[in-house]
């Protein structure tokens, strides 16, 4: 019980980007006009088309399952030291399918003092959830994970 | 601690089969198998787990057919977790027409119905825990239960639960988790587990409201440690991992499942290393395929005792180091597990799933009284004939079964829906060729907390998405993504399915009335015990109705009920049922 404690203390910020769409079937509406971003082009306006590096440093927790597609809880850690001369400067989570993929960007300093951020995103389908770590060196590191996102189920 | 393992495989290979032996050269039935058969154990280490999974509330004895339809992704057909019929007997070695093929598959099930007789009972349940207890000594053996034990029959559902924490208590039960119980809704679950001996417990259950006090915290102890023949045990509870997707969500609104397996390694981690115990059990709900990704991800778990996925499994996995056992459903076995652990480590094993034969094991007289007081204030209800059944009526397959079809067509004759959903649960119970049909009977397939049926509009287009939503929980390739239960079943409609295409392009040819899906019309549906009717608009309230009340009323109506067990679903990719490992037929 206290373990759970540490988090609380920890997480950065806690953005709640919901609007409860009662099914998934809330994907089918077609993304709404200049908020369109796609995870392609939202990983390049970030990296400027360098090619991030797929690490086990980047601890990406989330469901395999969500429980409510409208907020679907989601931890970053980076396993990375928080030094002036070499840190995570910032975290990035994506969300491929969505409308805008984007979902959130922590900025990071070394007076963190660890890197992670817990948060919720708002999933309309099932889709890969990514983390994506900026480094003070001009790097990326890079992890993802597959949620699925489901109408219901078998008891 | 690997290596040893290994070499204790050979014991186990020994009972399977032992069984078997045993009736076969003796094919006369019930009479040449003995108490002392059921019995035989080599005793081993020193202490037992007894394990119980899935009862589903049903304190008396009863008929139940394995399945004979149990297909899944190809990477996992034919594995244990996906075998059935002459694959399962194949694949643990059963002699055709044994008291063991008898109970795990559904080969001549009728034939031997009436040569065996019916299964489980908590009264001949308590006969083997007691015999195990005597032999062993009382202090040196733990009786654990995986969990969908509240729910089930309409004695659980009409005493809120009640009823079955009491046969609990009556067994002995020491400790569990659950999934359906949570059904009863958070505030009963939290009277039921103060009225019941065992503890309840569960690392993966998480209070996800902000507001509340229990925000991140967890909501019952993850794990507890028990002394049994000089061992210290520790044993970490996983309850069903998807009950909130799978079940409604206002039962447990405030609570977050999830599998959270780096809390399940934390704690192992924290049971070896700080309370030193000599053993770390995991008591589960994730089901059998599940728990062998489990094992393949968690390190350091000793013994998972899984549940959920009803199957019968003669012999024990070993995945990673870590022994798999599960104890098949609705009372039909309870799991002998005999362990050596000392010093830290488990030196030595032997498992057997002990059949409940009601036919040879005789009822302890304290549990038929019990089970008389528990059902007294119901029984003038539940033993009402309803009507006959021409042919057998089962639950279980992947898409089809006779008892859910006559569900179907009840709901169709009185909704007059152009198509009907039912649940592909596991639970339910099994009324032989010419026999009555009880109210008994219609309670022990759909007796739940929320039983409407709910009729509404969806358009074709949603009809289509919604059945390969299902079908990819179901037929998943990686586990992690299954949900444990079996397709659910239509009226009104049929379909292909190519089962080991990608997720959205599995059904074909499907067809609503006789006639291929428009996916622009709006068709009447009906459904219950899911959350479908939420997807549909212009919601029929004044039809809504309990399903057993619609099932009990057709039965009445139509006094003697036929129901095929031809099918609606076409399966492309493989020629039977019950499929070999790696192949496409049996």
């Amino acid at each position: 019980m206290k373990r759970r404690d540490f988090l609380k203390n920890l997480s950065l910020s806690a953005a709640t980007l919901a609007v409860i769409p009662t099914m998934s079937f809330a994907a089918d509406e077609k993304p709404k006009g200049s908020n369109a971003l796609a995870y392609k082009d939202a990983l390049a306006a970030i990296t400027g088309g360098k090619t991030p590096e797929p690490s086990e440093k980047v601890s990406l927790k989330v469901p395999e399952i969500a429980e409510n597609g409208a907020v679907v809880p989601v931890t970053v850690e980076i396993d990375y030291p928080m030094t002036d001369s070499d840190y995570v400067k910032a975290i990035h989570i994506f969300a491929a399918k969505n409308g805008n993929s984007r979902c959130i960007d922590a900025h990071l300093s070394p007076a963190n003092g660890k890197a992670m951020l817990s948060t919720r995103v708002k999933l309309g389908e099932t889709q890969e959830v990514i983390a994506l770590a900026e480094l003070s060196n001009g790097n990326f590191l890079i992890a993802s994970q597959s949620v699925k996102v489901t109408i219901g189920g078998c008891g | 601690m690997e290596v040893s393992r290994r070499d204790f495989m050979h014991i186990c290979a020994i009972f399977g089969i032992g069984m078997a032996t045993i009736s076969s050269a003796a094919p006369g039935g019930a009479a040449q198998i003995s108490l002392k058969d059921i019995f035989s154990f080599k005793d081993t280490g020193n202490f037992t787990l007894l394990h119980m999974c899935d009862l589903h509330a049903h304190l008396k004895p009863l008929f139940w057919r394995e399945p004979s339809t149990l297909i899944s992704a190809p990477n996992l057909v034919g594995t244990p977790g996906f075998l059935c019929g002459d694959a399962f007997a194949k694949h643990y070695g059963l002699e055709p027409s044994s008291l063991d093929a008898y109970f795990d598959t559904h080969i001549d099930f009728e034939a031997l119905a009436k040569k065996f007789g019916k299964m489980g009972g908590v009264a001949h349940i308590k006969t083997v825990l007691d015999h195990v207890r005597k032999t062993r000594g009382a202090d040196n053996v733990l009786f654990l239960d995986s969990g969908d034990t509240w729910q089930g029959t309409g004695v659980a559902l009409k005493s809120n639960g009640e009823a079955i924490v009491k046969a609990q208590n009556y067994l002995g039960v020491d400790v569990m988790v659950g999934h359906w119980e949570f059904t009863y809704g958070k505030k009963r679950v939290k009277e039921l587990i103060g009225m019941l001996d065992a503890k309840f417990i569960s690392q993966n259950i998480i209070g996800d409201d902000s507001f509340a006090d229990d925000f991140e915290e967890l909501i019952f102890e993850p794990y507890t440690i028990e002394e049994r023949g000089g061992a210290k045990i520790g044993i970490i509870g996983q309850s069903f991992p998807f009950t909130s997707t799978a079940n409604p969500k206002e039962f447990t609104q405030g609570w977050s499942f999830g599998l959270r397996l780096e809390s399940l390694q934390e704690y192992v981690n924290e049971l070896k290393d700080e309370h030193k115990v000599d053993c770390v059990v995991l008591l589960s709900h994730d089901g059998f395929s599940v728990d062998q990704e489990v094992a393949r991800k968690v390190q350091g778990i000793d013994f998972i005792l899984s549940g959920h996925t009803h199957d019968p499994s003669p012999m024990p996995i070993v995945i990673d180091g870590t022994v798999i056992v599960i104890a098949g459903s609705h009372g039909k076995y309870i799991g002998r597990l005999d362990i050596d652990a000392k010093d830290g480590k488990v030196n030595n094993y032997e498992y057997k799933l002990i059949p409940i034969a009601s036919n040879i094991i005789p009822a302890d007289p304290a549990g038929v009284k019990l089970v008389d007081e528990l059902y007294a204030p119901y029984a003038a209800e539940m033993n009402e004939v309803l009507g006959k059944t021409k042919n057998i009526l089962y639950k279980r397959d992947t898409f089809f079964s006779t008892f859910d079809q006559l569900i179907n067509d009840a709901i169709l004759d009185e909704m007059k829906c152009d198509i009907s959903f039912t649940p592909g649960y596991r639970w339910g119970t099994t009324v032989l060729a010419g026999e009555n049909i009880l109210m008994d009977n219609v309670y022990e397939m759909c007796g739940i907390t929320y039983p409407n049926v709910y009729t509404f509009e969806l358009e074709g287009d949603k009809i289509a998405k919604l059945l390969e939503d299902i079908a990819d929980n179901v037929f998943n390739e990686n586990p992690l993504y299954q949900q444990g239960g079996d397709m659910s079943r239509l009226g009104g409609a049929t379909y292909d399915i190519t089962v080991g295409n990608p997720n959205g392009k599995r059904i074909t040819n499907l067809k609503i009335g006789g006639k291929n899906i428009d996916l622009k019309k709006i068709y009447i549906v009906s459904s219950w015990g899911g959350n479908l009717q939420n997807a549909g608009s212009n919601l029929q309230k004044a039809k809504t109705r309990a399903v057993y009340d619609v099932v009990r009323d057709y039965i009445k109506r139509k006094k003697v009920v036929d129901v095929s067990n031809k099918g609606n679903v076409k399966l492309v990719d493989f020629d039977c049922g019950c499929p070999r490992k790696g192949s496409k037929s049996c």
